[in-house]
């Protein structure tokens, strides 16, 4: 019909036409669909990933703090040596979490390591912090205020920033496993894979687990 | 072609906000923006104090662009004041778009705690031991000796020095129009993607076109109420600054 085609008719060919027509169509359509499903997980994938740089940042931030730490509470006299050596320990744990070649969030096996290695550092410093309460001379000098605050603005920007990957990996997760999305997102294997959370803040008491 | 590409910046904008927003259950005890660079809702400033910082933080948002806050309530009720400092700052749009220049002074009387939240942009000038050491030094021990009125005003002159007090620099203009967020690479190809879809939807699947239709006369009703108060349309805080008790 629309090729205006004569009216005498060859209806099978203009039948044919109709159904390819049709055919064409819903392919076009299914492809722009698909496309755009596609385009939305980048688009919130994108999001994960930068929040996720984000969260390293603001641990890089506290592991640049270290060593100075480290350094101006052993030049206090009799400082608890056990405490600083935890803190060097557990920084050194974090550095062993192999994050090279995988996209952490992806990997939920990395994932809990990294976030485990960071929660040792995490409790290992709170330790070195309260220790420290009884070292009135080495809390009175001004490095390690400055230290002092600059490593509860650490902890602080990393719950910030833990709290908003969570929130990003979040509004992925529940596009990803809508329906269709789901459908979508698996043509493309781990690629578009569910994104792994931080558990809990950090810090936070985790309740012991009973064994049975 | 350009409508699609405002289109674009408002869906970014919408994804945006809806990362940005806060937890629930936080989210509904943040008040609105304040309307006045102090805010004491506390009365722990007397009349003349919070008018004179208000003047003097005023002028200094005139000057330079960064906007400084100060923001007194009786209390968190119960939050976590960084948890609260944080949520307002994204909330309230502190400080200019693109840029986050801003800076709150949040105290609390009941609670006697007292926190100084540092916009992204004016970490490198403000940095955390500064910022604690203001708190120690100057605002808390003011407080307990009950003399809010000299603590917080030293502490405010204290901060405006860190932030920067360039002698006559002149601010660029603060519309909305006129400071534009600079894009990312990221920004791009995300705009780049969602240009991509656009067209895709627009040209084959009237349905979709709909819907994103229907997100960007969203997002302009949420930009114009956004917009319309005190908001400097900045608001990105990660946390920086200090908190301390009194």
């Amino acid at each position: 019909m629309e090729n205006g085609a004569p009216s005498q008719a060859r209806p099978f060919v203009t039948a044919g036409a109709a159904v390819l027509g049709v055919f064409v169509l819903i392919v076009v359509i299914g492809i722009g669909s698909v496309a755009g499903i596609y385009n939305r997980l980048v688009t919130l994938d994108q999001a994960v990933q930068s929040q996720w740089a984000q969260v390293e940042n603001v641990y890089q931030r506290r592991a640049d703090l270290i060593p100075n730490l480290v350094a101006t509470v052993k030049g206090a006299a009799s400082f608890e040596k056990s405490t600083y050596v935890a803190v060097a320990e557990a920084r050194a744990k974090v550095g062993q979490v192999n994050v090279s070649g995988v996209t952490v969030p992806n990997d939920p096996t990395t994932f809990q390591k990294y976030a485990a290695a960071q929660d040792g550092l995490t409790s290992a410093l709170s330790r070195l912090i309260a220790v420290s309460e009884n070292y009135p001379d080495l809390k009175a000098t001004q490095n390690f205020s400055d230290l002092q605050a600059q490593l509860e603005g650490a902890e602080n920007r990393i719950a910030v920033e833990r709290m908003r990957y969570n929130e990003a990996a979040q509004a992925f997760n529940a596009t990803r496993d809508s329906f269709p999305t789901v459908i979508v997102a698996s043509f493309f294997g781990t690629h578009f894979a569910e994104k792994a959370y931080f558990q809990s803040q950090p810090g936070a008491q985790t309740p012991p687990k009973v064994g049975f | 072609m350009r409508w699609s590409a405002r289109a674009t910046v408002h869906v970014l904008a919408i994804l945006g906000a809806l990362l940005a927003t806060s937890p629930p259950a936080l989210g509904q005890t943040i008040p609105p923006p304040p309307t006045a660079w102090v805010t004491d809702s506390a009365d722990l400033l007397s009349p003349q104090t919070a008018d004179g910082l208000n003047d003097e933080l005023r002028s200094y948002e005139r000057r330079t662009g960064h906007q400084i806050l100060v923001y007194i309530a009786p209390t968190t009720g119960g939050v976590p004041i960084e948890d609260w400092a944080v949520s307002a700052f994204a909330r309230w749009k502190v400080g200019r778009k693109g840029l986050d220049d801003g800076l709150v002074l949040f105290i609390f009387p009941r609670d006697h705690t007292v926190r100084i939240e540092v916009g992204y942009g004016l970490e490198p000038k403000v940095p955390d031991a500064r910022a604690a050491e203001i708190l120690r030094n100057t605002i808390e021990p003011g407080l307990r000796a009950g003399e809010a009125d000299r603590a917080v005003t030293a502490g405010v002159a204290q901060i405006i020095v860190l932030a920067g007090n360039p002698p006559g620099a002149r601010a660029e203009p603060s519309g909305d129009e006129a400071a534009p967020a600079p894009l990312s690479p990221i920004d791009l190809i995300a705009i780049g993607i969602l240009l991509l879809i656009a067209l895709a939807v627009a040209a084959r699947s009237p349905w979709l076109a709909l819907y994103l239709l229907v997100n960007i006369v969203g997002g302009r009703g949420g930009g114009v109420s956004g917009g319309g108060g005190f908001s400097g349309g900045g608001g990105r805080s990660g946390g920086g600054g200090a908190s301390g008790r009194w």
